[in-house]
């Protein structure tokens, strides 16, 4: 039975503040009133403010970093009501939070170099995932040379915080679609470029998280290149925790969850190998 | 301290509040973070004979003041459900109800044979409403006639208390109630979504994959309210509340109209961790209002004497 992870709670969260971000997002960070243990990177939390103007269900948002006080980031693109009334949030005041929840991304071995592909705000779970695996503390410990980063949105203000990742020691290549900074061009040329100028050996790992339209290009250069790809996906979901069945997703007859027709984005997720789901 | 428990058709409830079916899964999944001793009972989500994956995404989407889903019942089929589920439940620590769907008495007949024998679970919750099968048609719910056939099937086949499951998308929902009571029921669920719909005018694409859905929610609590009292007003069974139920004090009016307990749904997807607090909200309401027992609510509109 898909059930939530042991470790989630419903509960409420402090807020500790609120930082504009890039053109139309914002870091906000909160420390839950009981704080979650270390976090993989790719899980997440459902968040609500309590702010009327807000939708009744909470929205899923990745953890973009973890922080030893207890506290955690959210890089979060601000899009509607609910983003809305969360980055207009004030420190001090409360949160709905109900986490941590999801999968996160696997333990992945230091076989083969990785290559995460972000769209806009799609990049929130690679930051930690280029911190753990640096660490070694999911998985096997990666050089920073065998980490890439290609980060794409259509303007420099929808690369978010760009410079943090750029501090954390790998390789990040910034595209966009009008060239205001880094590749001119979306990440899926870029990532072809780096192959036909041969900064990227063949056989690579693709992490992919952002538009739907791009996660999928990004998994068919894989299937074509036959690499193991894995999406991080941004599903609209109606409860986060496996009791809606709202966040469906259709899965491969021959890959791992082949066994019923439909996976859930939330608890089966929303870290997903390519050969488990249509996209 | 108030006494809480209720009796519900010689089911003893700790409290009136149950989860609704399709809102919190089997209910047992949710056990780290919600304290299933807490509630009155869980309604699983809604079993049906043979597997069914369910409608096409998306399948939900928030609106103004509530919730559209269009989910078609997903679940892996009865078998799967006693394999499975039916053993984790017993250490649920609660009283469990399991909702029973189908497309035909048949249908309803063969699950309801099929669980007669596990005494884990306590009553049958025949779901005679679901919107999301069959394009909306709602066979069962909107015929007093075709309820009372279901509900005399089911009440042949099982000693489990049965209880009717009623669709709010009807003119005379008291009608219905008595078809199912007549049938065999021992309680009325009232009620099940509304339907609706949600269209993006910009792109032209409906909110759900089937464009038409059940509707939950806030927003539709006053229509429950008024369906559970004309329910309660018609039958001599116990009706159970559910629609719209957010809070304390929402529970509270369910029970003035006549109902006998309630089902909290979309409110989970709110704070999955608010039905564990709920009956110590409503302990504390009726304190601070000097009443000692929640039986002494149930019924106490004055227009429902």
């Amino acid at each position: 039975m898909p059930a939530p992870p042991i470790d989630a709670r419903s509960q409420n969260a402090h807020v500790l503040g609120v930082e504009p971000c890039g053109e139309d997002g914002v870091l906000l960070r909160i420390k839950p009133l009981e704080p979650a243990g270390p976090l993989r990177a790719g899980r997440f939390f459902m968040l609500r403010s309590p702010d009327d103007t807000a939708p009744a269900i909470p929205r899923p948002f990745s953890v973009y970093r973890q922080h030893d006080d207890g506290s955690i980031e959210f890089l979060i693109k601000v899009m509607g009501p609910g983003t809305r009334a969360l980055a207009r949030s004030s420190p001090g005041t409360e949160l709905v939070c109900v986490g941590p929840l999801g999968n996160g991304f696997p333990e992945f071995g230091a076989d083969v170099p990785q290559v995460m592909v972000a769209g806009g705000i799609g990049s929130a779970p690679f930051y930690m995932a280029i911190q753990q695996a640096l660490a070694g503390s999911h998985g096997a410990k990666v050089a920073p040379e065998d980490l890439t980063l290609i980060y794409g949105g259509r303007k420099a203000g929808f690369l978010y915080d760009l410079e943090a990742f750029m501090d954390l020691g790998v390789r990040v290549l910034a595209a966009t679609d009008d060239g205001s900074v880094g590749f001119h061009g979306n990440v899926l040329d870029c990532l072809r470029k780096q192959w036909e100028v041969e900064n990227l050996p063949e056989t690579v790992r693709l992490l992919t998280c952002g538009p739907e339209p791009m996660m999928e290009a990004v998994a068919h250069e894989a299937a074509v290149k036959n690499l193991e790809c894995w999406v991080s996906l941004e599903s609209y979901m109606g409860c986060g925790v496996g009791i809606c069945n709202g966040c469906s997703l259709v899965t491969r007859p021959d890959g791992p969850l082949g066994e019923w027709p439909v996976a859930k984005a939330c608890v089966d997720g929303p870290v997903f190998c390519t050969s488990a789901i249509e996209l | 301290m108030a006494s809480m428990e209720v009796d519900l058709a010689g089911i003893s409830l700790r409290n009136p509040i149950l989860s609704a079916s399709g809102t919190f899964g089997h209910g047992v999944e949710m056990q780290h973070m919600v304290a299933l001793d807490e509630l009155g009972g869980l309604v699983s989500k809604t079993v049906t004979c043979q597997p069914r994956p369910g409608n096409p995404a998306p399948r939900i989407a928030e609106t103004k003041a509530g919730f559209l889903n269009s989910i078609g019942l997903e679940n892996r089929g009865i078998e799967s459900y006693i394999e499975s589920v039916l053993p984790e439940v017993e250490s649920a620590g609660t009283v469990i109800i399991t909702n029973i769907g189908g497309e035909s008495v048949a249908d309803y007949v063969a699950a309801a044979e099929a669980l007669a024998g596990f005494d884990v679970i306590s009553a049958l919750e025949v779901n005679l409403s679901c919107p999301n099968v069959g394009g909306g048609r709602l066979p069962f719910s909107t015929d007093p006639k075709r309820a009372e056939e279901v509900m005399r099937a089911v009440s042949e086949v099982t000693d489990k208390p049965l209880w009717a499951k009623l669709s709010p998308n009807v003119t005379r929902i008291e009608e219905i109630a008595c078809g199912a009571e007549a049938g065999g029921a021992s309680a009325i669920t009232a009620v099940n979504t509304l339907l609706g719909l949600g269209v993006d005018w910009r792109t032209g694409k409906p909110a759900l994959a089937t464009v038409v859905g059940g509707y939950s929610g806030i927003g539709m609590g006053p229509v429950a309210l008024r369906c559970a009292w004309q329910c309660a007003q018609a039958v001599d069974i116990p009706v159970v509340g559910c629609g719209g139920i957010a809070d304390a004090e929402d529970v509270l009016a369910f029970l003035a109209v006549g109902c006998h307990a309630v089902q909290v749904g979309t409110a989970s997807f709110s704070d999955p961790g608010m039905l564990g607090r709920l009956a110590a909200e409503v302990e504390q309401l009726l304190d601070e209002a000097g009443v000692k027992d929640v039986q002494d609510v149930v019924g106490c509109m004055e227009a429902s004497k």
